[in-house]
């Protein structure tokens, strides 16, 4: 289990942040790679997300969920469940938003197997360190 | 003057990268082969070397570690991100500016300029000559010394190291002009 914390800044007040968290066709593009492949309901979607390694790439498919939400408190459990396309691998993870005025918080416990955890954990970890921090950038404009 | 003339149809100039970065066990080590190329070695009063090199006819031949095998397909999309977002088609071009020949003649300290990302910086190497004919030896190209940030991918955390060797390797017969 890896887990890291960031925050992230929109400027914008806190009833905007939360609609926006919310909505996962305009949160799963703003990670790189990502898209929405399906609206299944209005809290979930497939998903995938293709990280691209020079000419290497891997595809991961698989559901993002609005799993848990607080509207008194901003806080939203994202659930993202995925495998590996054409491997054995998967990478889930559970994605904690709390938002506020001007910005919030994210809080990710992933877990991640196959080939791309045979990097080690200390890769996995710096790669998506770097993932998220690119993605609380993207979120600036959300 | 004796002169040898070098290229694809009687040797190999090849290209070796090695993978760099907190993400590196996902990368590879690439070889790689250009695949038109034109030398020639001059030896006599003025032993001198010129070459050029068609900065789109890089092929990968082999790409080792990584946590998946290079298929074709990556090789093919290797080769077509050096032409279309490293190399972008700027000139490659080598001309010695001096050659220290040793008494053997087999052996030869080549000093001179190399053209690559429209800048010129000085190369320096060894090459050692066969009785057969055979023109061997390589250099070291850094990104660094053209000003040029090696090409990543990861957000950054993977990336081509700072150092490319160059190796020539080629068999030829010379042409005596007295």
């Amino acid at each position: 289990m890896i887990e890291l914390d960031h925050t992230f800044s929109t400027g914008k007040p806190v009833a905007y942040n939360w609609e926006a968290i919310l909505d996962l066709d305009r949160v799963i593009p703003r990670v790189e790679g990502g898209s929405v492949t399906e609206r299944t309901s209005p809290d979930s979607a497939k998903a995938e997300i293709v990280v691209k390694m020079g000419a290497m790439s891997m595809k991961f498919r698989g559901t993002v969920d609005v799993a848990e939400r607080d509207d008194e408190a901003h806080r939203a459990l994202l659930r993202v469940k995925s495998r590996d396309v054409g491997g054995q691998g998967y990478a889930n993870a559970d994605v904690v938003f709390t938002v506020e005025d001007g910005g919030g918080t994210i809080h990710t416990a992933a877990q991640i197997s196959g080939k791309a955890a045979s990097m080690g954990e200390g890769v996995v970890q710096t790669v998506l360190e770097a993932l998220i921090t690119d993605f609380t950038q993207k979120l600036a404009t959300i | 003057m004796t002169r040898y003339v070098l290229g694809p149809d009687c040797g190999t100039l090849t290209v070796r990268t090695s993978k760099a970065g907190a993400a590196a066990k996902a990368g590879h080590n690439l070889r790689m082969e250009v695949t038109s190329w034109h030398a020639t070695l001059d030896l006599g009063d003025q032993p001198a070397l010129a070459l050029t090199a068609d900065p789109s006819s890089f092929r990968v031949v082999e790409g080792t570690g990584g946590v998946m095998p290079l298929g074709d397909e990556e090789k093919a999309a290797i080769a077509k991100t050096i032409d279309d977002e490293v190399l972008k088609g700027s000139a490659i071009e080598f001309n010695s500016s001096h050659i220290d020949v040793d008494p053997s003649g087999k052996h030869l300290d080549v000093e001179g300029e190399l053209k690559l990302f429209d800048k010129r910086q000085p190369v320096t190497f060894a090459l050692t000559l066969s009785d057969d004919g055979r023109v061997a030896g390589g250099a070291t190209v850094k990104h660094s010394d053209f000003g040029v940030k090696p090409y990543s991918a990861l957000f950054g955390t993977l990336k081509v190291a700072d150092d490319v060797a160059v190796e020539v390797d080629a068999t030829t017969r010379s042409q005596d002009d007295d």
